[in-house]
């Protein structure tokens, strides 16, 4: 069931979770778009965030050793995009890491679908920008915001006004992809060659900063050490060197090696593994990179010219 | 609040034994006991440290066992504190397909050997060693580890032993534990396991094939780094396989176009 709120409502919603959540949300400050505490709706930006929300369940940087008391958060303003990468990342780490699952089990997203594309992304070669699975999902058009719930939570919703269109997300969805088009995946898990020279171009460009790691909402991947303060996990980047170092060699020495990986794991072995490429399309990894090197490439290449 | 099992805390033990196997290699015996079975792998820890996977070199019920190579951190730390407690967490990953075969081939380079020693004892508990033959290569005769099982082992099966550099006392086979596999008897539904350094097993594979085995029948105990041990981390993966979930045995013809598959 699909219903119809007002700003007022939002808020009233808003509140209403509130009594069992901590609430975050979106928000402007200091001209960069951050998840903070926020106590009204109407501080939630509709901007797309300056980061993914991936912090909320996999931190920076922790100790292992202990799982610490896990809060009831509710996020406001999370971008269909960055939400779509946990329900993948769910895929191979849910029910495993026990500090992601008690944190995905503690968090309800609320996320915004775009009424515009930004800058780079491409969404809708993922289905985008309107999700299938979602928490509580939001379509803000004109004064009114239509909302949908999960089952689990459909129970927020009792009391507003149900939406006399209950095709509006489907409505909208077709609407996004005709005006905005999309880049054909076209089999890129059966297209991508091993030998491609792309990997080797993109090598001489890349300086290992694994800024692509870190902002994708899709990368879960972790480095486990010890220091003085105990185990630690923290995130990691399949770009760096050390990587797959063992006693024994290095499965990937060179640069090259290691960016074929990252596109291989997104574009063919989840597909293999998990049936889903393990990408939202939110460009991150391309507003982030240092020397311009964009993920989009390795989609429309054309790898049988080679 | 919903409790959790935290996955990443182990179980702290000192070990009851501690014997050195070679100037490097040394075992350790534990007083537990697990049902973990031959191919299967724990995460052996020091606080301050690290962790590393190592293969059980005995399980299925007796006390738990390791043999281990001193590399680096952990493996080091471990062997020049014989006293420290240790963190233990598993089992981890499949075990060796043994139960269903005609006969066996295992073959094992340099510290491969320890789960190997777990499958001879995995067979013996249920009296399958007639079944096994088992080829085990070590660099020259002072890296051999197990050198006193390796003498009871002779008398229950067919055991064989090479060295690639001898020395003056060494009256056995000089040669990489290839060389052995031509002088296997064939077996119709034979199987092979095969582990050790990378390219020994690459060699390996290819001199079974010369010698009937079909890639269907050859199984690899594959080595990647491994920092969780439960498919979380991203570090194992062999193409779309984490090694640490999905193995880390592979039948050789589901991984042979994996161009990773030998470092
Ligand atoms: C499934 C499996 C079973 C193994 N069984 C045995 C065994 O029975 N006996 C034995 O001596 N060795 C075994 N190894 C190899 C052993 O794990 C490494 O030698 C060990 O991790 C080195 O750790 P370190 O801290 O001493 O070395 P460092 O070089 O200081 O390693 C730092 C970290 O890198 C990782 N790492 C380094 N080398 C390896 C490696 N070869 N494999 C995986 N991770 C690595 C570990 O996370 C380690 O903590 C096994 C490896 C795997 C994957
Ligand atoms: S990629 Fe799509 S869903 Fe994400 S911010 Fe851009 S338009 Fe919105
Ligand atoms: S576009 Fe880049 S950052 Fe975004 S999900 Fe895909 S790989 Fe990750
Ligand atoms: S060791 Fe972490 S995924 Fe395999």
């Amino acid at each position: 069931m699909i219903y119809e709120l007002t700003e007022k409502d939002m808020e009233r919603l808003l509140q209403k979770i509130g009594e069992e959540y901590d609430v975050f949300g979106s928000k402007e400050e200091l001209g960069e778009v951050v998840f903070s505490k926020i106590s009204s709706f109407s501080e939630v930006s509709e901007k797309k965030s300056s980061y993914s929300p991936k912090d909320f369940l996999i931190k920076r940087s922790e100790n292992i050793l202990e799982i610490p008391r896990v809060e009831k958060k509710a996020v406001f303003g999370v971008k269909s995009c960055d939400l779509r990468g946990f329900y993948l990342m769910d895929l191979q780490i849910l029910n495993k890491d026990p500090f992601y699952t008690v944190r995905r089990q503690n968090t309800l997203f609320i996320n915004f679908v775009c009424t515009e594309k930004c800058p780079g992304g491409f969404c809708t070669s993922f289905g985008g920008p309107v999700l299938d699975d979602y928490d509580i999902q939001v379509l803000h058009i004109g004064q009114s915001y239509f909302v949908e719930a999960d089952p689990r939570y459909e129970g927020y919703l009792a009391g507003f006004r149900p939406a006399l269109d209950q095709d509006v997300f489907v409505k909208h969805s077709e609407e996004f992809n005709r005006k905005y088009g999309k880049i054909e995946l076209n089999g890129i898990e059966k297209r991508m060659k091993w030998s491609s020279k792309l990997w080797t171009e993109f090598a001489n460009y890349c300086i290992s900063c694994g800024a692509c790691n870190y902002s994708c909402p899709t990368c879960y991947c972790i480095d486990v050490y010890d220091d003085e303060t105990g185990r630690k996990k923290e995130w990691d980047s399949c770009i760096l060197e050390g990587f797959t170092r063992t006693a024994a060699g290095n499965v990937r020495p060179d640069l090259s090696d290691r960016l074929r990986q990252r596109f291989y794991h997104k574009f063919k072995y989840y597909k293999l593994s998990k049936g889903e490429y393990l990408c939202t399309g939110c460009n991150r990894c391309v507003d982030d990179c240092p020397v311009d090197i964009d993920i989009k490439e390795v989609i429309t290449h054309d790898y049988d010219k080679e | 609040m919903i409790t959790i099992k935290n996955e990443y805390l182990p179980e702290k033990m000192k070990p009851i034994r501690f014997r050195m196997e070679t100037d490097d290699t040394y075992t350790i015996v534990f007083s537990k006991r697990t049902m973990s079975h031959a191919g299967q792998f724990y995460m052996l820890s020091v606080d301050g440290v690290g962790e590393s996977p190592i293969s059980v070199a005995s399980g299925f019920g007796n006390p738990l066992t390791f043999s281990i190579k001193a590399v680096g951190s952990v493996t080091k730390y471990i062997m020049d504190h014989r006293d420290s407690a240790i963190g233990l967490r598993g089992p981890y990953g499949n075990a060796w397909p043994w139960k269903g075969a005609d006969h066996i081939v295992a073959i094992a380079g340099g510290i491969g050997i320890p789960p190997i020693k777990a499958l001879i004892e995995d067979m013996e508990s249920e009296g399958n060693l007639g079944d096994l033959t088992v080829l085990y290569g070590a660099r020259s005769p002072k890296d051999i580890v197990y050198k006193n099982e390796i003498e009871a082992w002779k008398k229950e099966l067919d055991f064989r032993i090479t060295v690639d550099n001898g020395d003056p006392s060494w009256k056995g086979n000089v040669g990489v534990v290839t060389t052995l596999i031509p002088g296997v008897e064939r077996y119709k539904n034979g199987s092979a396991f095969v582990i050790g350094p990378p390219i020994m097993m690459k060699f390996s594979v290819q001199e079974l094939i010369k010698h009937g085995f079909s890639p269907e029948n050859i199984y690899l105990s594959l080595e990647r780094r491994m920092e969780c041990g439960i498919g979380v981390c991203g570090h194992c993966n062999i193409g779309q396989w984490y090694v640490c979930e999905s193995g880390p045995i592979f039948r050789y013809s589901d991984v042979m176009n994996e161009p990773e598959v030998f470092l």
